[in-house]
């Protein structure tokens, strides 16, 4: 076995007992990287030489990871680290400062081995949306790896790292665990600080960790679910442990399954997965109900797009060619250096979600849909928190189909919506959503999620340790 | 057919700088004197992924200044976006509290036309980012036509308090009185220094007219007034301009203009109003104010300069002219009742400070608080005179030797040879026997009585009063020489 097949544990654990030494995983990873990156393409820059210097250095060497590479996504910030969104408009832009989630893993001895790629200013759902080309499934390289935080799904899943950082606005982190094949969770919104996270979304957007193992997600947590006084929407009473314990029990919880959702069509393999699933819960004691969600089922999509969409116009409102990223020198005037930069600077995608966003706060309608919007979003918060009254999870897809294939367009509509349904109500209400690997289907792996109310991050988890004793982890593909 | 008239109906916006240590989302400092771009950071300069984080210093500066313009606090409040794109608002939307402030309604008094109390209602107040400022290479200072624009962010996230009036302002003299009375509460409140040369206090207008046959022009903005006197001139123009037009029978447009000072009036505002929008701003959460945090800070208020100024007319029988001038500066009305605890009289110490104290801070170019002399001891020099003890005149002296020299009382009265209770009895009798022995032929042409109108006794007396300088009683001199003479 190669070390960089360890997940992260596994490899703690040799490196603490002396074992192996941290040069030894730098190695193997590298090496991994070096013969996959052509075919998975899941960086935007590759920081194997910072990463060297950081191992050099032995800039943490207490820290609990010490030594252990890492992949983020391209929307955190990484001090003097070019740090792109997958957007042109930032152009060579390095931070001067670091994200603090990313600050809190180099604290903690992580080495920075790449900034993985995503859809631009986390806008998409297959990593296709990036100005820098797409990234593929590490398990099956003709299809997409889910988004818009592909690159840190598939850096995890092909092995290149034992884990990674990405951002759930909708979806981001979840769909990509999904399809490539990992553990994902998007933590409740506060839980970790998005100090340094380039903003989509801001009451939307949460920092959260891919990894191979429920333990390896529950260890990371322990790193990056601290207070930051840099965020204002993080926690500040409560303290969370994430503490892995095999000593976990789902025995007489309530796991819900939704009425809304179970007239939707879903892929045979997640079908499957969700009995399969249903199965495990009750041979584990748990007991599987139902819960009512009328206003999410029917309202929770438009309620969100209107949201994302007036948040992101104003947080991509920065981006003018005036202080940093890419700019033009010979406009005639202000107006057109603005509209230059921000023509050539955004993707098409970007764009579209700019003016729907601006349309939908202009002064005329700024009532009838971003206003009304965030009432309805109030109403959702209370229809989740009724239903957590009802039963301790719920169980869903997190998408209704399998990864399609890159360029493949589904131009189903209804099935899009659908597919929306299962992952962006979980960011409207900021509860946690984790995304747990089943098994495979085919070559193909199928995911399954479980949300839980507010703070409840750390019991998620405890119940993905228990799924995982009887589904098993993930493998990770023979790319060569 | 009667003659029209015109009513002008005014309301005022003002910006005033809070005093903070820092900015209102970060921590750097607000000095905004250091050189270009070195008080700045991710968050005040908007760097992708930063975080406002709101500082509690404005929230409770924003509370103070609310306190000091009668506005109710509210318990809640929140933060937008006002979104256009512009190179000094370096996140393309500044952060206002514009829709949901941090107070209620309040307002100022003023004095109408027939000098009754009349109340300028405060809308009211809210919080706000300031903007960087914008340096252009072009000679008139403005961006068109400028080669290269500079900006320094030093000022972007400085706070700001911005304060709405309603259109309560009937003529330009009652605009400045109540931006000069709320300026005034706002300095005692310990808000703002509101130091208008440094430009933390800035003058919207919002102007229009309504005419006798029931016509009513439109609103006009004028912005870009940063003194009282450009505040007063501006709308006075606008006034002017809009009743011409009425008389004509044009129309007044609604729109904002510009003042231009140099020129002295109004222009259409050159730069095209950006299409504003608004939404929550999502990264900060609602304020929350608690009814004990207002108390706390209604506890940190201090008595209100119009309030002291009717205190001392009402209480002390000062002068309200001179109550006014005291209560103008915090820290001399601190002096002056400091001056009144010390026991001098109330009057009598605010003619002291109105006429000596303020003159020689005045030549010297000082403030109060630069002043040496300790307001017990301006008041033990009151308290003398008031009793006699010394004259007036040696009084102004001993002051201004006290001040010029940083001495205390008794040691000036014994420098400058001064007999306490001035000279009397025996020692003025010795004087005026030495003046008449000194002018025998004065003694002889009274005694002869050619002395009709009292000349000459009139002289004897003012070399007797130069003999005692000036420490006799007129008075008592006049009958001893009179009595010495018979």
């Amino acid at each position: 076995m190669e070390l960089y097949e360890y997940n992260l544990h596994d490899l703690l654990e040799k490196l603490n007992s002396k074992e192996i030494s941290s040069k030894e995983i730098f190695e193997s990873c590298k090496k991994r990287i070096d013969s996959c990156e052509d075919k998975i393409h899941a960086f935007i820059t590759r920081t194997e030489d910072f990463a060297k210097s950081q191992l050099e250095e032995n800039e943490n060497p207490a820290g609990i990871f010490a030594g252990v590479p890492t992949v983020i996504k391209d929307n955190l910030c990484t001090k003097g680290i070019k740090t792109t969104a997958a957007s042109k408009i930032l152009g060579e832009w390095k931070p001067p400062y670091d994200a603090t989630a990313w600050k809190y893993l180099r604290e903690a001895g992580a080495v920075l081995m790449g900034k993985a790629n995503m859809d631009e200013f986390a806008m998409g759902n297959t990593c296709g949306n990036s100005a820098f080309g797409a990234t593929h499934n590490p398990n099956d390289i003709s299809r997409v790896p889910g988004g818009s935080s592909g690159g840190s799904a598939a850096a995890v899943s092909a092995g290149y790292v034992p884990f990674s950082l990405g951002s759930d606005t909708g979806g981001s982190i979840r769909q990509p665990a999904s399809y490539c094949g990992v553990y994902g969770l998007k933590p409740t919104y506060g839980m970790v600080s998005r100090y340094g996270l380039i903003s989509y979304g801001s009451s939307l957007d949460q920092i959260g960790p891919f990894a191979r193992t429920v333990e390896d997600l529950q260890l990371v947590m322990s790193v990056i679910a601290k207070y930051d006084p840099m965020d204002s929407s993080c926690f500040r009473e409560k303290t969370h442990d994430f503490t892995h314990s095999e000593n976990v029990s789902i025995k007489g919880k309530k796991i819900a399954l939704v009425k809304e959702f179970q007239d939707f069509t879903l892929d045979a393999p997640i079908a499957e997965a969700m009995n399969k699933i249903k199965k495990i819960l009750e041979d584990e004691g748990a007991v599987i109900t139902e819960v009512s969600l009328p206003v999410v089922s029917r309202y929770a999509v438009a309620c969100y797009y209107a949201l994302a969409m007036s948040e992101a116009h104003t947080n991509l409102e920065r981006y003018d060619g005036v202080r940093y990223g890419y700019t033009v020198n010979d406009a005639s005037s202000l107006k057109e250096m603005f509209e230059r930069v921000r023509s050539y600077g955004f993707g098409s995608e970007v764009k579209s979600r700019i003016i729907a966003g601006t349309c939908l706060t202009e002064p005329s309608r700024c009532e009838e849909y971003y206003v009304a919007a965030t009432k309805v979003r109030t109403l959702i918060a209370q229809e989740f928190s009724r239903a957590f009254g009802e039963a301790d999870f719920i169980l869903q897809p997190v998408t209704p189909s399998m990864p399609p294939k890159i360029g493949e367009v589904d131009d189903d509509e209804m099935k899009g919506y659908e597919a929306d349904l299962y992952t962006l109500p979980v960011n409207l209400a900021g509860l946690p959503g984790l995304s747990f690997f089943t098994g495979y289907s085919e070559n193909l792996p199928v995911g399954l999620q479980l949300i839980g109310p507010r703070w409840s991050d750390a019991d998620l988890l405890n119940a993905g340790v228990i799924i995982e004793r009887h589904t098993g982890s993930p493998k990770i593909p023979d790319l060569n | 057919m009667p003659e029209l008239t015109f009513t002008p109906v005014i309301g005022i916006e003002i910006h005033i700088r809070l005093k903070t240590d820092s900015k209102i989302f970060c921590s750097c400092s607000t000095n905004t004197d250091a050189p270009a771009n070195t008080n700045i950071c991710p968050v005040c300069l908007g760097l992708p992924g930063s975080l406002p984080r709101l500082n509690n210093q404005v929230v409770e500066q924003g509370i103070l200044t609310g306190l000091a313009l009668n506005c109710g606090i509210s318990p809640k409040s929140l933060f937008f976006r006002k979104s256009y794109f512009y190179p000094d608002l370096p996140k393309g939307h500044q952060v206002t509290q514009c829709d949901f402030p941090i107070t209620t309604e309040g307002y100022i008094e003023v004095h109408d036309d027939n000098g009754n109390l009349k109340k300028i209602r405060v809308n009211h107040l809210h919080l706000e980012e300031d903007v960087g400022s914008l340096h252009h290479s072009a000679s008139d200072g403005r961006l068109e036509g400028a080669d290269t624009s500079y900006v320094d962010y030093n000022r972007c996230g400085t706070p700001l308090a911005e304060i709405v009036s309603e259109p309560d302002v009937a003529s330009a003299r009652e605009a400045v009185e109540y931006v000069t009375t709320l300026r005034r509460r706002v300095i005692y409140s310990g808000a703002s220094d509101v130091e208008l040369e440094k430009g933390m206090m800035r003058f919207d207008a919002n102007v229009s007219m309504k005419c006798s046959d029931g016509r009513w022009g439109r609103k006009v903005e004028v912005k870009n007034m940063n003194s009282f006197k450009a505040l007063e001139r501006a709308i006075e123009f606008e006034i002017k301009r809009q009743k011409k037009l009425m008389l004509n029978g044009e129309e007044v447009l609604q729109e904002t203009r510009h003042w231009n000072d140099a020129k002295g009036v109004t222009s259409p505002s050159r730069v095209k109003e950006f299409y504003r929008k608004f939404i929550v701003e999502p990264d900060l959460p609602p304020l929350i104010i608690t009814q004990e945090w207002v108390d706390r800070m209604k506890a940190k208020m201090p008595e209100m300069p119009d309030v002291k100024a009717n205190r001392y007319v009402s209480e002390w029988g000062i002068p309200r002219e001179v109550a006014d001038v005291i209560t103008d500066d915090k820290n001399l009305a601190a002096y002056f009742e400091a001056c009144v605890a010390a026991g001098a009289n109330p009057v009598r110490a605010s003619h002291w400070i109105r006429t000596e104290v303020l003159r020689v801070l005045n030549e010297n170019q000082l403030k109060i608080s630069d002043f040496k002399m300790k307001p017990e001891t301006l008041a033990a020099l009151v308290s003398r005179v008031d009793d006699g003890k010394i004259s007036t005149t040696q009084g102004k002296e001993v002051f201004d030797y006290m001040f010029a020299n940083n001495s205390d009382i008794d040691e000036t009265v014994s420098k400058l040879g001064i007999t306490e209770g001035g000279v009397v009895g025996n020692a003025l009798n010795d004087i005026i026997q030495s003046v008449i022995k000194a002018n025998p032929d004065v003694l002889e042409e009274i005694k002869s009585g050619k002395d009709k109108k009292g000349k000459k006794l009139k002289f004897l007396q003012g070399l007797v009063m130069k003999e005692t300088k000036g420490q006799a009683k007129p008075q008592e001199v006049a009958e001893a020489i009179a009595e010495a003479v018979k």
